[in-house]
């Protein structure tokens, strides 16, 4: 963990010589809707994320973000592209569970208590098991994410602010290498979802993860990113790139600076300039 | 207390009403038997109704445990296999389509007087809502829950336990409230027609007597079952399905 935090503090995405956590070279996505016909989803994506970053991803909604993050956990093939997470095949990351996915929807199971849905990751998939055992490990992060004391309850019994900490936590117990983030806070209330946030650039700081995270909205994705990812309309590609270079840590007070309203605003400037240009 | 008791009070004035009009009406008990008949058929002989309600009820959940028994390994296939399933479904279809009513003759013929006819035919009633709801269940997965487990490379059965087989008892559930009736209407009518046991005997044979206390008798025990068989599963539904909203 130490060695990735240096390795962030020294490290620039732009002339970085070492692998990158991630890497995608004209991603091509397309869906099959039979007769001949194809929808394409994703016109030769390329990014690459180097390690120890936190780079969001903003564009129109429906625009094939969802589609990209599956291909780069590894949960379906491109249609023509590479991916390399740590220059390995989605595949191998998959299988060492190096990656941590967070969905929009919590995705708990409802039958099992906070600690459980926590352990579920560790339970399956054992060849790449944890040497400590899984309920103490999932009973420590649930305190990592502030959800001491709440092991024992059931997601029908938890706010959905606590739900989606559950999920993080679920993520956050594989130690993975790589965050996925697929608007993680988009169905929560504006209060929680900026505390969320925070909470958030406080575990991808201690945790040294690099982490991709999926976003509609322009702000979050500012207060939270080192890069703003901005995507075209479906087929998507990468229209612009947006470095955010506010000093970290960031509290939420950075929200009322010029220099945030500058990056939301140029973030926003290219969104509308890319829906625009796009023929009806 | 009112409360408590006002499920009860229709059935209660019902009982009440008849029993007056039998009586001062003057209906022969041959057509119309007054309640209180019955209930002195019941008391005279309760060893007689409880055994063949014993016969009845374990003839019901043998069918239904053999009908629950092939629906849920076929479902399972079914719902992993959509070439299966376009397979199978017709054939499972026709099982509903058809009255198995029909076929209980035939079963009395081939298998003989006696437990196998009741269970078969019980099966044959339950499989199909069973199947339905199985392969219903099976696949009303969350999403965002496969794509987690997907993400960490769970195997097939990991998936199928963890996520689909619990996802799938509300469906599951629903499909047995739907099959438990099922299979006491199953048993009566295979004991009707080739058993000389059970309650479904117990109705056929009284009525060939026109003997209607206790045809009538038999008719309460069995709405009885069905109701206290009801009561349990809406019980063990409540308890397994602690986690629905």
């Amino acid at each position: 963990m130490r060695a990735t935090q240096t390795a962030r503090a020294i490290a620039d995405p732009d002339s970085a010589p070492a692998t990158p956590a991630v890497r995608a070279h004209s991603l091509r996505m397309s869906y099959d809707r039979g007769q001949g016909q194809w929808l394409p989803v994703l016109d030769g994506v390329d990014l690459t994320v180097a390690t120890g970053k936190l780079v969001a991803l903003v564009g129109p909604s429906g625009c094939g973000k969802s589609t990209l993050l599956r291909i780069l956990a590894g949960l379906q093939a491109p249609t023509a592209g590479d991916v390399a997470l740590d220059g390995q095949p989605p595949e191998a990351a998959r299988r060492a569970k190096a990656v941590g996915l967070v969905l929009q929807e919590h995705a708990l199971l409802p039958w099992r208590t906070a600690v459980e849905n926590v352990r579920l990751g560790l339970e399956v998939n054992q060849r790449a098991g944890s040497a400590r055992a899984p309920d103490e490990l999932a009973r420590d992060t649930l305190a990592l994410v502030g959800l001491a004391g709440f092991e024992g309850y059931y997601p029908h019994q938890l706010s959905g602010g606590m739900r989606q900490r559950v999920a993080l936590a679920r993520a956050l117990v594989l130690r993975p290498r790589l965050l996925l983030l697929d608007e993680p806070f988009a169905s929560l209330d504006d209060l929680t979802r900026g505390e969320l946030g925070q909470e958030l650039l406080r575990l991808w700081a201690t945790t040294g993860a690099t982490a991709l995270l999926v976003t509609h909205s322009v702000a979050e994705a500012v207060m939270l990113a080192d890069r703003v990812l901005v995507l075209t309309p479906r087929p998507a590609t990468v229209a612009a790139e947006v470095r955010i270079d506010l000093p970290r840590p960031r509290p939420p007070d950075v929200e009322g600076t010029a220099d945030f309203a500058h990056h939301v605003g140029e973030v926003k400037r290219l969104l509308r300039g890319e829906v625009a240009s796009q023929p009806a | 207390m009112l409360k408590r008791l006002s499920p009860i009070l229709l059935p209660l004035a019902l009982v009440l009403v008849a029993e007056t009009w039998v009586r001062l009406a003057g209906v022969p008990v041959y057509l119309v038997p007054p309640p209180s008949a019955v209930a002195g058929r019941l008391l005279s002989d309760p060893v007689f109704f409880a055994g063949h309600a014993a016969r009845t009820l374990l003839g019901a959940l043998l069918g239904l445990g053999l009908g629950v028994g092939v629906a849920l390994p076929l479902g399972a296939a079914m719902a992993h296999s959509p070439g299966l399933e376009r397979t199978l479904l017709p054939l499972a279809i026709l099982t509903k389509v058809t009255p198995v009513v029909a076929l209980a003759p035939l079963f009395v013929i081939w298998f003989g007087f006696g437990w196998a006819p009741t269970v078969l035919i019980v099966a044959l009633f339950t499989f199909f809502p069973v199947l339905v709801g199985a392969i219903a269940g099976l696949r009303s997965v969350d999403a965002g829950a496969l794509a987690f487990l997907g993400s960490v490379a769970a195997s097939p059965a990991e998936v199928f336990w963890k996520l689909r087989a619990p996802s799938a008892l509300p469906h599951l559930f629903a499909a047995l409230r739907v099959a438990l009736p099922l299979a006491l209407i199953g048993a009566v009518v295979a004991e009707w027609l080739g058993s000389d046991r059970g309650l479904g005997h117990v109705v056929g044979a009284a009525h060939t007597r026109l003997d209607l206390p206790t045809l009538a008798a038999a008719v309460v025990v069995l709405a009885t079952l069905g109701a206290f068989l009801t009561a349990l599963l809406a019980r063990a539904e409540r308890r397994a399905l602690f986690w629905q909203p």
